[in-house]
């Protein structure tokens, strides 16, 4: 085989240097290989690495240029580690009041620019601007070299009915970007930002309440495969979308290959869409001594104000039972302050009858964020003995937090946990019988405000 | 033909680094021994001394065969250098002598010294006959010697390494490169995809290691190690390509493949490449041909009297934002050279100075302020950005002014509607303000001073006066 090498002459492919070219310090660099080292998949490090290499490259450049607009990097996709292995584009990035996204060219100049279907098709990362970022990285430098006003790209992309692949990529001719950067410039500087209209982000929580059965079984086949070889565009700009997610399939992605964490991810996956997808109750209004709709419409009977003062009588209502059972809880140490508020639902699990208190308090401190509990104790009424295999789950966004039985040898008649989150957390309960028959609660929430 | 000279003429960079052809004696008895005054062809001849060279019956003649190629190698050397210096010298501001340290680093004293290997042995040590011509290997590897690439890189030239090439190319791109550009099979395409997955695997993520601890500069060609490497890797992938010596041929046509496809783009669809291109042996060329910028924002309606209206109100504070833009674009450029190394933001203001104040031309700007070459006057002014950024920043100057003293008497909707009208008279007006300064005329030193080059050099007095 002979060198194709000799074909080509040797001047023909030394370049120029445009002027405007941006220098990458050494700063730029180590920066950039430091960010690498959170992900595992050797071609996501260099995907990474030379996104941000883009990224400084447009800073630099913008400085240079204007020292009066702010550029805001910390919403930026490159910092999502998920999105930023998903989506091969650096999104969310502001500029003064303006939306932009950088895609980066290398030195490989091609005619099309791959563009991830993500940052067109869905609200939430299309920006006002996209922006080409051409990055030598043997030379340590970079070239802001063309862009395009998303509602030129929306019109250019209806007229030429271009659609993106089956890889959820939409190959763009580089002929549509403008490359006369001073442009970009004076419409960062002088435009309106009303005058280009974005889409407004949507709500998932109903699709998501109707896809979340499918998406439980195909999320776990996800470990070893791309997003979208096995979702659907529907599926998959949901996951795209909702953080928790993406950082899910990013969680799953991440594990080694054959650890035993799975059997818990895809637990803590039923428990996550349902999380995301229920009725939320806010327990918070019991604070105020009212149910919310939610509430109203499951039965919850909310309790007076606690008081550990009353007797015991051989007859008791649900108030007097739970003032019991706090009172036990109080001499095992668990301290309940006296602004809490209770409530209690009655419901059946195959015929065996159930009851649920929830308390709930706020906790104020001074100097860490507010936060607020969430007591549950679950016991038969009239607090009649348990079956043996009966266990509870808690999670949140984040995993499963709690997921016990009862304790044969401690000869309670009832489970009870307590969980404690920020305000803006939600918490979602299951009880099951060991062979696979659960009922799930609405997501618990808790909101001062409404 | 009689064997040339160039068997046993070596170009040479002397102590005084001077370059210097020299004869070696040994070796022109030795060619005259072998070819006498046959009429025989360059190739041939290169044949015959490569035989000699490889088979190493005679180490007196596998010695004397190497010299005559390494005087040959540094023929094409010297040669590859005077074609960058004739297509970039110029411009970019440096001469092919500065070029040859580089590359040519041969004492050419016979026999030779052991203990160094100059980079023209290394060119002969790396050949391989059934690849192509000595010469065009030579030239290859020129255009691939690291420190040249820095120089040239620091001059303003650039080449993009067959490793970076690869780096950056997806399989997607791979794919539809060598489909639609270069019309391959499909087993062809497959083939060459794993071996670039197999190659992406093992090479950058050992860049990216380097990287981490300090290694910089041009991406070098992949170890024998890495070869081995991603031969294994391709194994486990049933591609039958078992040794280095295959793999990174098949590597470098690769990246032929894409360079052919690069060239191509690049050659139809970047033609602003060529702005900085204008040689400017007449005062500045360059920004002659700057396309207007004056139609940036959209068309509004068009109603004569509002405008002339807006231009009662925008005339008297014309001056004052021109002299607003002027301050603000000129500290800002000061303030980012201030960072850098050396006298940077000094001379950038001698530089503007000497332009618009004394209508010196740039390449006489270089000389007088030490600068490499036009082409660094051109990257240390960047006109055609300066140009852009005064206009810009009286826009944004302007209309806060006018808005400001017509936001009593107007409704938002006129606000609206007079903003667009706004921008299209200040375009047009900074417009033929910045066109009086850059036009053609301005080498005639008794033409009057424009009024932004007289707002300009005010400014740049002024500045003076606090330095």
């Amino acid at each position: 085989m002979t060198y194709l090498t000799t074909t080509y002459s040797t001047i023909q492919e030394f370049e120029k240097l445009p002027a405007s070219a941006v220098e990458l310090s050494l700063e730029d660099i180590n920066k950039s290989i430091e960010i690498t080292t959170e992900f595992s998949s050797e071609q996501i490090k260099w995907q990474i690495y030379i996104n941000h290499l883009a990224l400084c490259v447009f800073q630099k450049w913008l400085l240079n240029r204007e020292d009066k607009l702010d550029i805001v990097i910390d919403k930026c996709t490159l910092f999502t580690p998920a999105i930023a292995t998903f989506v091969d584009a650096i999104g969310k990035l502001q500029v003064g009041e303006f939306k932009i996204c950088l895609l980066t060219v290398a030195s490989l100049t091609d005619e099309k620019v791959s563009i991830p279907r993500a940052v067109i098709d869905l609200p939430e990362y299309i920006p006002h601007f996209y922006v080409l970022v051409e990055v030598l990285e043997e030379e340590e430098m970079g070239i802001i070299s063309g862009f395009i006003p998303y509602d030129q790209l929306v019109k250019q992309k209806i007229d030429t009915q271009i659609q993106p692949d089956e890889d959820w990529i939409y190959e763009i001719p580089l002929t549509w970007f403008n490359n006369n950067l001073d442009t970009l410039l004076l419409y960062l500087r002088c435009l309106e930002v009303t005058t280009i209209s974005l889409p407004i982000i949507p709500n998932h929580s109903h699709n998501l309440s109707t896809i979340g059965n499918e998406l439980a079984l195909l999320l776990p086949e996800l470990k070893e495969k791309e997003l979208k070889s096995v979702l659907n565009w529907e599926q998959g700009s949901l996951i795209l979308t909702i953080p928790e997610l993406f950082n899910w399939v990013y969680q799953l992605q991440s594990q080694p290959k054959n650890t035993t964490n799975n059997l818990y991810l895809k637990q803590h996956l039923v428990d996550l869409i349902k999380l995301l997808s229920q009725p939320v109750l806010n327990v918070g209004r019991w604070l105020s001594d009212e149910l919310d709709e939610i509430a109203k419409e499951l039965s919850w009977v909310l309790l007076p104000s606690l008081s550990l003062a009353s007797e015991m009588k051989p007859m008791r209502t649900p108030e007097e039972e739970l003032e019991v059972i706090i009172r036990q809880l109080h001499q095992k140490g668990l301290e309940i302050p006296t602004q809490a508020r209770g409530a209690y639902q009655d419901f059946k699990l195959v015929g065996i009858p159930l009851r649920l208190y929830a308390v709930t308090w706020h906790l104020l401190e001074e100097y860490v964020s507010p936060e607020w509990t969430l007591l549950l104790i679950l016991g038969a009424p009239a607090l009649s003995s348990l079956p043996s295999n009966l266990k509870l789950r808690i999670s949140d966004q984040i995993g499963i937090l709690v997921d016990q039985g009862l304790n044969p040898a401690s000869g309670d008649s009832y489970l009870f946990t307590r969980v404690v989150g920020g305000w803006e957390e939600k918490f979602i309960v299951s009880i099951s019988l060991m062979d696979g028959i659960e009922v799930t609660l609405p997501t618990f929430s808790f909101n001062l405000e409404t | 033909m009689v064997i040339a000279s160039k068997y046993w003429e070596i170009v040479k960079i002397d102590a005084a680094g001077k370059k210097r052809v020299q004869e070696i004696p040994t070796a022109k008895k030795f060619c005259t021994q072998i070819f006498g005054t046959l009429n025989i062809s360059d190739a041939e001849v290169q044949s015959q001394l490569w035989k000699l060279y490889t088979t190493k019956s005679s180490a007196d003649k596998h010695l004397l065969a190497e010299c005559c190629l390494l005087c040959f190698i540094s023929w094409i050397i010297e040669q590859s250098c005077l074609k960058l210096a004739e297509k970039f010298g110029e411009y970019h501001g440096f001469s092919y002598a500065d070029l040859l340290p580089y590359v040519l680093d041969d004492d050419g004293r016979f026999p030779r010294n052991n203990s160094y290997e100059s980079f023209s042995q290394r060119i002969l040590k790396s050949f391989d006959q059934k690849r192509g011509s000595l010469a065009s290997w030579t030239s290859v590897k020129v255009k691939q010697n690291p420190a040249l690439s820095q120089f040239l890189l620091e001059c303003g030239v650039y080449l993009v390494s067959d490793w970076a090439i690869l780096n950056d190319t997806k399989p997607k791109q791979l794919e539809r490169i060598l489909r639609e550009f270069h019309c391959l099979t499909v087993k062809e395409i497959e083939d060459y995809k794993k071996i670039l997955h197999s190659y992406h695997g093992v090479y950058r993520s050992q860049r990216l290691q380097q990287r981490s601890v300090g290694i910089r500069g041009k991406c070098p060609a992949p170890t024998n190690e890495q070869l081995q490497q991603i031969a294994n890797s391709l194994s486990v992938e049933s591609v039958p390509l078992k040794t280095s010596d295959t793999i990174i041929t098949r590597l470098q046509n690769l990246s032929t493949l894409l360079r052919q496809y690069r060239v191509h783009v690049r050659g139809g669809l970047l033609p602003a490449d060529s702005l900085d291109a204008v040689v400017g042996s007449k005062g500045n060329g360059l920004i002659d041909k700057i396309p207007s910028t004056s139609t940036a924002i959209a068309n509004p309606g068009d109603s004569e009297e509002e405008e002339s209206e807006f231009l009662q109100f925008y005339r008297p504070q014309f001056q004052a934002c021109l002299q607003h833009a002027l301050a603000t674009v000129i500290d800002l450029r000061v303030k980012q050279l201030e960072k850098k190394k050396g006298d940077k933001a000094k001379t950038y203001l001698q530089a503007l100075q000497l332009l618009h104040c004394q209508n010196i031309k740039m390449t006489d700007i270089a000389y007088r302020l030490g600068l490499r070459g036009q082409d660094t006057v051109t990257r240390l002014l960047k006109l055609k950005e300066f140009r852009a950024d005064i206009h810009q920043q009286m826009l944004v100057k302007l209309k806060e002014t006018v808005k400001n003293k017509v936001y009593t008497s107007y409704s938002i909707e006129k606000i609206q509607s007079l903003e667009d009208r706004i921008t299209i008279a200040l375009n047009e007006q900074i417009h033929k303000v910045i066109e009086e300064a850059t036009s053609p005329s301005r080498g005639d030193k008794s033409s009057p001073k424009s009024i932004f080059d007289d707002r300009l050099c005010k400014y740049l007095d002024s500045r003076n006066k606090f330095i």
